[in-house]
């Protein structure tokens, strides 16, 4: 499993905090990783209470609104792809990027911890990910 | 005490309004960083989290690094260049390092003098050249601080936006970084300018910025 460190963990390191700042960005990087992989896992698992509770709530209001059912239902008609290995996780602030083999899911800090903006992603030249999932 | 008040008033006072509009900025941050929060669908942070974050960092940093650069390049040049008429600047004819008389150094050195001035060699040179010096560090390392605080700050914003973040390498390309610092670089610039210009023509009484009310406009590093 590869990890990038935030860059905001240079910052301390320029107090010689590196320990304490590393171990707080690599904490975030895997509640992120967790949350990533649990929704696409309650997903194939067909498990659609859990995985609304893992998305942020403009999310699970997109996906109940235009598919004019509940969350729980509606989720599951969502094509995101299997869960696969985490290979990359960046974290800024209030928003993580979770990279795995066959997706990219976006996620930002809420009361309840990590949720899932944005899932099912995929790159763009020049432009933002075009994603399955994702919040209006 | 009211003598050492007195005596260290500018010091102070500035120091203290230094203190009180950080602290209104850390709120007027916080409210502007929590209206994008909201309008993004997200949690409001709270005063902590916004004064550890990369925002605030970078907010910060971008203006002191200008201001220093203000100082290092005023402190600098002002050795050199001259502006007729101006009291921020030198005597027309006294332009570049000037005498060791002049500036009280080494055999000229008088008893209150600091011990570094009485020096020769590497001590005497690191001391005339101090306070470029320290201004130029210090601009130096806040706009490295700018920097690495930014390219996190960009980061939050790019994946907000369902973007992939850059390195720092690539930060300092993007016009992120330079606009925030050229436009910190071009009102230091044009406020140097303005106080050197206006001084020329304009007086503020018993101000050691402005030439003393009734002299002349041709006269030249004079103060009030």
């Amino acid at each position: 499993m590869l990890r990038r460190r935030s860059l905001l963990a240079a910052l301390p390191a320029l107090f010689g905090l590196l320990p304490a700042a590393c171990a707080t960005v690599d904490d975030r990087s895997r509640a992120a990783d967790d949350v990533a992989v649990r929704l696409l896992a309650a997903v194939a698992d067909r498990d659609g209470e859990t995985a609304c509770a893992l998305l942020a709530p403009a999310t699970a209001d997109e996906v109940s609104g235009s598919a004019g059912k509940p969350c729980a239902q509606a989720v599951l008609d969502e094509k995101l792809p299997d869960p696969g290995t985490v290979t990359g996780t960046d974290v800024y602030g209030q928003w993580a990027q979770v990279r795995l083999t066959g997706d990219t899911v976006f996620l930002a800090v809420f009361p309840g911890g990590w949720r899932v903006v944005a899932a099912g992603c995929t790159p763009r030249p020049d432009r933002p990910y075009d994603c399955v999932l994702q919040g209006s | 005490m009211k003598r050492f008040l007195r005596e260290n008033s500018l010091g102070l006072v500035f120091g203290l309004l230094f203190l009180i509009v950080l602290v209104a900025q850390g709120f007027a941050g916080l409210a502007d960083f929590n209206d994008r929060q909201l309008t993004e669908g997200l949690s409001e942070v709270s005063l902590g989290r916004y004064l550890t974050s990369a925002s605030f960092a970078t907010d910060v940093a971008e203006n002191w690094q200008s201001e220093y650069l203000q100082f290092f390049l005023y402190t600098f040049l002002t050795v050199w260049l001259l502006q007729k008429g101006s009291p921020e600047s030198k005597s027309l004819d006294e332009a570049g390092l000037e005498s060791d008389e002049d500036q009280k150094v080494g055999e000229f050195a008088t008893a209150d003098s600091p011990r570094w001035a009485r020096a020769r060699g590497w001590r005497l040179s690191l001391f005339s050249n101090s306070l470029g010096l320290v201004m130029g560090l210090i601009f130096l390392g806040s706009w490295v601080v700018q920097s690495v605080a930014g390219v996190a700050a960009y980061n939050e914003e790019q994946l907000g936006d369902l973007q992939d973040p850059v390195s720092w390498a690539q930060y300092v390309r993007e016009p992120d970084f330079w606009n925030r610092t050229l436009q910190n670089w071009q009102s230091e610039l044009l406020a140097v300018a303005s106080i050197a210009i206006l001084a020329i023509y304009l007086r503020q009484r018993g101000s050691p910025q402005s030439k003393p009310v009734g002299a002349a406009h041709t006269a030249t590093g004079v103060e009030g």
